[in-house]
């Protein structure tokens, strides 16, 4: 294993991409989940993938395109995404909702017709769709690294500003917060983090990835910056076992991943109801005797 | 009848099954637009992919399973998913949008697994994930039909308890009617509807025709019936356009028959504002 590791090249770059897709996807998942935009990622996600399915498209009949790493137009379309569904929500005032399926079902539309114009229903496809330890290049490792650099300072400058957005939305706009420039900032944060680890986790897991070890983590926080940790070691460990799992077992990394947030959360679950369980008793006969 | 069906083509077969999918998704999914609920279609297919992996990796490695069409265990799994979605919701009480992502997760998840161990060709998958209209057997026609008969009969029979539950879940609960159940039957019927479309429009889409047609429809409907009406109406012309244009151009079907309903949409929504604005000029200049 460890022999392997140092030997394939492939190995190494999946394995830093993942560490680094671990400590992004969770953070701003703490973020969405608690702004109640868990389903953004869904349809960011989705859209990437018909930023991705154009520039193959594009890359078959134009010279330009087929130099051009796909990730960056998938990081294009689902910054356009993001502005749209904004658009659309002012549109259906009243089922503002239904913004979030209708980009998503665009997306996933318009995806198919680019591959299937582009012939493209192959195996790359499927790396696209639910990741792959082998597909990470050098050149998306540099990508990668470039939106976790950029990302975490950006996070780290606007930590107040979303912090205060996140909890007291009304406060935050009286007190002169720019509501819409703030957002514009964390939806195009999240777009990017989308686009860097699609290539591992693959483009349908991607948001699982941002709100599964969050759920997780969300039994046991006792306050937001415990959340933020609890968040990271759950993605970190998802990652990281879910890689190595996919490697030994020869399965598709999103799916092994995704399991293993599932496994975190479902145990987080039953320990947090037995834990309440107890507290509720030992509450209630300390009760007692006050009565 | 059952002579008509065994006569049709193939490309017949497609086309009835898609006009019966046409008539149903919009039906559901104006329900689940005034719930404001239509993400739990997406959710609900991702689990469905579960189920049609779990059923194809099964055939391929038991012998019990071969003869098995993994529709049914589609089915299965989709309404084990939709009832543990409501199970969800209440363990996350605060945060009850929570549930729908956790289940699409851990569908999407199990079943690139199952995939990935199966082994069988990508070009089986990318039917069941994109839709394939060449693809209907004549046991898929069956099962489809017999779901929509199933869905039809159960939205007649609870259509006032459906409304009910719909607009006025506290007048409901004061009348009587049970919410819980009421959740619970209509959860099973999405299920229904999206094991159902699956073989023609494909799992990752089709919750874009349960969610296009109904979100178009609201645009010029004014009442809910309005509403079910013109989105079957539009749902209907999206899927035959959807199905001639991917003929001709050899395109995937499900992708062309979504495409189709993100254009009605456009139009709609374009013609609504241009509409509005001469109505507004109208009024300024009297």
């Amino acid at each position: 294993m460890l022999e392997a590791f140092f030997r394939y090249e492939f190995l190494q770059n999946a394995f830093y991409a993942g560490i680094m897709i671990g400590l992004l996807a969770p953070m701003l998942g703490v973020f969405l989940v608690v702004r109640r935009l868990s389903l953004i990622a869904d349809a960011l996600s989705h859209i990437t993938l018909s930023g991705i399915a154009a520039s193959l498209l594009l890359g078959k009949h134009f010279a330009f395109f087929q130099g051009l790493n796909p990730l960056y137009m998938g990081m294009v379309f689902s910054v356009g995404g993001a502005l749209l569904i904004e658009q659309l929500r002012s549109v259906y005032q009243y089922y503002k909702e239904i913004a979030i399926p209708i980009i998503l079902s665009a997306g996933i539309g318009l995806g198919v017709v680019f591959i299937s114009l582009a012939d493209g229903f192959n195996n790359d496809l499927f790396n696209y769709l639910f990741g792959s330890v082998i597909a990470v290049t050098r050149s998306d490792l540099w990508t990668i690294i470039g939106v976790t650099v950029m990302v975490l300072i950006v996070l780290i400058m606007f930590y107040k500003e979303l912090f205060f957005l996140s909890f007291d939305e009304e406060q935050a706009v009286v007190s002169g917060l720019n509501r819409k420039i703030v957002h514009f900032i964390f939806i195009v944060m999240v777009a990017l983090v989308i686009a860097a680890s699609m290539r591992i986790v693959g483009i349908l897991l991607v948001s699982s990835l941002m709100t599964l070890p969050v759920a997780a983590a969300m039994r046991f926080a006792r306050g937001f910056k415990q959340m933020f940790v609890y968040s990271i070691l759950f993605g970190e460990i998802s990652v990281i076992g879910g890689l190595i799992a996919a490697y030994q077992l020869d399965l598709a990394p999103g799916g092994t991943i995704v399991i293993l947030a599932v496994f975190i959360l479902i145990v987080s679950i039953f320990i947090d109801k037995l834990k309440g369980g107890l507290s509720f008793t030992w509450k209630r006969t300390k009760q007692t005797p006050a009565e | 009848m059952q002579d008509l069906l065994m006569n049709l083509t193939f490309i017949e077969r497609g086309v009835v099954a898609g006009v019966i999918i046409a008539l149903i998704c919009p039906v559901v999914g104006a329900f689940l637009l005034v719930r404001r609920v239509s993400i739990i279609s997406e959710s609900l297919s991702h689990i469905t992919l579960t189920g049609i992996s779990a059923g194809v990796l099964l055939g391929s490695t038991t012998i019990w399973f071969t003869d098995i069409n993994p529709m049914y265990a589609g089915l299965a799994f989709a309404v084990a998913g939709s009832l543990l979605i409501e199970k969800l919701r209440d363990i996350y009480k605060h945060f009850q949008e929570l549930a729908i992502p956790i289940i699409l997760s851990a569908g999407v998840g199990l079943s690139a697994i199952f995939m990935s161990l199966s082994k069988s060709g990508y070009t089986e998958w990318y039917m069941y994930l994109f839709g394939s209209i060449v693809s209907v057997t004549r046991d898929d026609l069956v099962f489809i039909i017999i779901t929509a008969i199933v869905v039809l009969i159960m939205v007649v029979l609870f259509y006032k308890e459906f409304i009910s539950i719909s607009f006025d879940q506290e007048y409901a609960t004061v009348s009587g009617i049970s919410v819980r159940l009421m959740n619970q039957i209509f959860a099973v019927l999405v299920a229904f509807v999206i094991a159902m479309s699956m073989k023609v429009v494909g799992i990752l889409l089709v919750g874009a025709m349960v969610v296009l047609p109904v979100a178009t429809s609201i645009h010029v409907a004014k009442s809910f019936k309005q509403v079910v009406g013109y989105g079957v109406g539009f749902a209907q012309l999206a899927m035959l356009s959807g199905i001639y244009f991917s003929y001709q151009f050899s395109i995937a079907t499900g992708g062309m028959i979504v495409v189709m309903g993100l254009l009605q949409l456009i139009v709609v929504m374009m013609t609504k504002k241009v509409v509005l604005k001469w109505q507004g000029r109208d009024i300024r200049e009297h």
